[in-house]
C-alpha cells in the first residue's frame, strides 16, 4: 500500500515544521506531518467529485485509493489522541467524501442493463412460483367472476367498469358499434381517437400497476385486490362482447396485446406479493429484514412488469390499428407471450454467476 | 463519537469497510422535501417543454404524438429518479442542488437494486398520495378519509425512527444524508505558541488542569475560533472570569491580555488532557471528579 510518496511528503512537511516540532502537542506533531496528504487527498476528491474518477490519471486514481486509507487511518489515530475539534470534524468530513468518491458504483448502466435481462430477471421470476400463482390466480378469478355476474345481470358492468374506461362500450351499445370498436377502420379520425384512447390506458396501467406492487407491503392483499378487480373488469368486458357474438373477435382483439399487458398486472401483483408474503410469514427473519430479502426479487418482477407494460402499449398504440385480421392478431398476441414464456423459463440458466454475484 | 449531535444535527454512524466509523448528517425533512419540490418542478418543465416541441413541429403522425407524450409522462416519474441516483451516485437533480445524498446504511456502495426499491416506493408514498390529493374535490367523503390517513401514514413513518428513513429508505437500506464538505481549519495549539514561545506569560499547575474536561475545552475552542470575538469584548472577559475563579489561578489576567490567557490555556489543558487520553483517562466534562471517585472506589 505504501507507494513511496509517503517520504518525499513526510521530509518536506518536517522542513516545514522546523525546530518549533519540538515543543509542539503530540496531536499538532502528529497534523503537521500528515496535513500535505490529506490536502493531497482533498484535491484528488474534489475533482474526482466534479468530473467523475474518470477525471483521474491512472497515478492519481492510485494515489486517491492510498490516500483514502491513509486518512482513514488518520482518523481512528485523530480520535484516540487529538482533542482538537477541527481536526476531527475536518477528516471526517474528508473520509465521508473519499468514501463516497472511492465508493461508488463502478457498472455501466449498460452493463447492468443486460446483466438484468440476462439472469436478474429470469431468475428471479423462477424463484417467485408461489407468488406469481397468487397473482394469476387473482387475475383469473377476477375475470371469472366478472364474467359470471354479467352473465347474470348486464347493469353489474356500470358497477366496475369505470366510464372514462368503458368508453361508450356498454352493454346497450350495438352489436355494430362495438363490432367498429374492435376494428377501426373507420377513418383516420376515428383511429387517432383510439390512438388517444390506448395512451390513456397505459398510463392508466402503469399506475395501477405500481400501485398493486407497492401497496404490496400491506400484506399483499391490496395487490390481490386490485388484481382481482382488474379482472372483473376484462371478464365483464369480455362477457358483453361475447352476448353479441363477438366472442371470437373480441378475443383476439384483447390477445394481440392483452397477454403481455394482463401477464404485466399479474405479475406486478406477485411482486408485491412477495412483499407482502414478507411481512406475514417473515421466517426466522425480521420483519424488516424479511422485506428486504424479498424486495430484492419482488423489485425485479416489478421492472419486468414496467418493461412488458411498455411493450404491450406499442403493441396496442402501433400494431393493433395496423393489423386487422383476427387470426393475424392471435398469432401476434400469443407469440409475444410465448416469447416471454421462453425468456423467463430459459433465460440464465448458465449457472456461471452465483445467487449473490447476481444482486 | 460525541459529536453526533453537535449543530443540532442527526447523525448517521456507519461503517465503511476499512472499519473506522464515520458520521453522516441526517438530512433534514424540510431539505429532502425541497428537492423532492424541485425534482418534480424539473421534471414537469422538462415534460412541457419536449410535449410543445413534439406537437409544434408535427414530425410525427397525431397517433405517435399521444403514445409519446404518455411514454413521456411515465418515463418522469420513477424511471427518471432511478436513474439518475444510478447515474450521479444517490444524487438526482434536486437533491444535488440542495446538497443530500443516498447512501447505503451498512456501508457497502450504493447498488442498484437499492436505487430502484427506495424509488418504486416513491410512487406509494408521494405520486399516488398527490394525485389522490388533487382529485379530493371529486371523491366521496370516505374516500377523502382514505386518502388523509394515507398522507398521515406516510408522512409519520420518517419521524417514528432516528434515521428519518421513509418507507423505501427501509425497504431498500438507504439513508439521506446531508453531502459532507470539509474545511480545515488552523490548529490553535499550533498558532498560538509562535507567538507566545518568547515569553510563556501564563504558567498552568497540574491542579489548574484538573477541573475541566473535554467538553469544556472544545467550548472554549468554539469561542476562540469565533472571529467575532475580539479581546475587550464583554463575554471573554467574562470567561476569563469564571476560568479563573474556577482553577483557583491566582495571578490576575492584565486587561488586554484575556485571549492570550484563553490561548495559552487551552494549549496547556488540551496538552494535559491529551496525554491523559494517551494513557486511558479520557475526561469527558468537569463532572470527571465524581466519575472517577467511583471507579477508584471498584479498584
Amino acid at each position: 500500500m505504501d507507494i513511496g510518496i509517503d517520504g518525499r511528503i513526510d521530509q518536506r512537511s518536517t522542513v516545514n515544521a522546523g525546530a518549533a516540532q519540538n515543543d509542539m502537542l503530540r496531536s499538532a506533531r502528529f497534523r503537521v506531518e500528515r496535513e500535505t496528504h490529506w490536502r493531497q487527498l482533498d484535491e484528488l476528491v474534489t475533482r474526482a467529485e466534479q468530473g467523475g474518477a474518470a477525471a483521474l490519471g491512472y497515478d492519481e486514481v492510485r494515489n486517491l485509493a492510498s490516500g483514502y486509507r491513509q486518512a482513514m487511518n488518520s482518523l481512528s489515530v485523530a480520535r484516540d489522541i487529538s482533542l482538537d475539534r477541527a481536526l476531527i470534524a475536518y477528516l471526517e468530513s474528508l473520509c465521508a467524501r473519499a468514501y463516497l468518491v472511492v465508493y461508488a458504483p463502478q457498472e455501466s448502466l449498460g452493463g447492468l442493463t443486460s446483466r438484468l435481462l440476462r439472469h436478474g430477471i429470469p431468475q428471479a421470476v423462477r424463484r417467485s412460483a408461489l407468488p406469481l400463482f397468487i397473482g394469476f390466480l387473482a387475475l383469473i378469478l377476477g375475470a371469472a367472476a366478472g364474467y359470471r355476474l354479467y352473465e347474470s345481470d348486464p347493469s353489474w358492468f356500470y358497477t366496475f367498469v369505470p366510464p372514462e374506461m368503458a368508453d361508450q362500450r356498454t352493454p346497450d351499445a350495438s352489436a355494430d358499434y362495438l363490432r367498429s370498436t374492435i376494428y377501426g377502420d373507420e377513418g383516420q379520425q376515428d383511429s387517432d381517437r383510439l390512438a388517444a384512447f390506448s395512451a390513456f390506458l397505459f398510463s392508466h396501467n402503469t399506475s395501477i400497476v405500481v400501485l398493486i406492487f407497492t401497496l404490496g407491503v400491506f400484506v399483499s392483499v391490496p395487490s390481490f385486490i386490485l388484481t382481482f378487480y382488474n379482472g372483473l373488469i376484462l371478464g365483464a368486458f369480455f362477457a358483453m362482447f361475447a352476448r353479441k357474438g363477438l366472442g371470437y373477435d373480441v378475443f383476439a382483439w384483447l390477445s394481440i396485446h392483452g397477454v403481455t399487458e394482463l401477464a404485466a398486472i399479474a405479475i406486478a401483483c406477485a411482486g408485491g406479493a412477495r412483499l407482502g408474503l414478507a411481512v406475514l410469514l417473515p421466517g426466522t427473519r425480521t420483519r424488516k429484514e424479511a422485506l428486504r430479502h424479498q424486495a430484492h426479487d419482488a423489485v425485479k418482477l416489478a421492472i419486468l412488469a414496467a418493461l412488458m407494460l411498455v411493450v404491450a402499449a406499442f403493441i396496442e398504440g402501433v400494431l393493433r390499428q395496423l393489423i386487422q385480421d383476427p387470426t393475424s392478431r392471435l398469432i401476434i398476441g400469443w407469440g409475444v407471450g410465448l416469447f416471454w414464456i421462453a425468456w423467463l423459463t430459459l433465460g440464465g440458466r448458465g449457472g456461471k454467476t452465483p445467487r449473490e454475484a447476481v444482486r | 463519537m460525541n459529536q453526533s449531535l453537535r449543530d443540532g444535527k442527526r447523525a448517521g454512524e456507519f461503517i465503511p469497510p476499512e472499519g473506522v466509523p464515520i458520521t453522516f448528517a441526517i438530512a433534514s425533512l424540510g431539505t429532502r422535501f425541497g428537492a423532492q419540490f424541485l425534482d418534480i418542478l424539473f421534471t414537469t418543465i422538462a415534460t412541457i417543454i419536449i410535449a410543445v416541441v413534439i406537437v409544434f413541429t408535427g414530425v410525427l403522425p397525431e397517433s405517435a404524438q399521444g403514445m409519446l407524450m404518455v411514454l413521456l409522462g411515465f418515463l418522469v416519474q420513477t424511471p427518471y429518479y432511478i436513474l439518475s441516483e444510478l447515474i450521479w451516485n444517490g444524487r438526482t437533480l434536486g437533491k444535488r442542488i440542495t446538497g443530500i445524498r443516498v447512501i447505503n446504511v451498512d456501508g457497502r456502495r450504493l447498488t442498484p437494486h437499492q436505487v430502484t426499491a427506495r424509488n418504486l416506493m416513491k410512487e406509494v408514498e408521494i405520486f399516488a398520495p398527490m394525485s389522490l390529493l388533487a382529485s379530493v374535490g371529486y371523491q366521496s367523503a370516505w374516500e377523502n378519509g382514505l386518502t388523509s390517513l394515507w398522507l398521515l401514514v406516510v408522512v409519520v413513518v420518517p419521524f417514528t425512527n432516528r434515521r428519518r428513513q421513509r418507507l423505501g429508505d427501509v425497504i431498500a437500506g438507504t439513508l439521506v444524508v446531508d453531502n459532507p464538505r470539509s474545511v480545515l481549519l488552523s490548529d490553535l495549539a499550533v498558532s498560538a505558541p509562535a507567538a507566545a514561545s518568547a515569553q510563556p506569560a501564563f504558567e498552568f499547575l497540574p491542579e489548574h488542569l484538573d477541573v475541566y474536561g473535554k467538553y469544556e475545552l472544545q467550548t472554549l475552542e468554539d469561542v476562540l475560533r469565533d472571529s467575532t470575538k475580539t479581546a475587550n469584548h464583554t463575554e471573554i472577559q467574562q470567561i476569563v472570569r469564571t476560568i479563573t475563579r474556577r482553577i483557583r489561578y491566582e495571578d490576575a489576567v492584565k486587561p488586554g491580555q484575556e485571549l492570550t490567557f484563553l490561548n495559552e490555556f487551552y494549549r496547556a489543558q488540551r496538552e494535559h488532557l491529551e496525554s491523559l487520553k494517551l494513557f486511558g483517562t479520557l475526561r469527558e466534562n468537569k463532572y470527571h471528579q465524581y466519575a472517577r471517585t467511583e471507579a477508584k472506589r471498584l479498584i
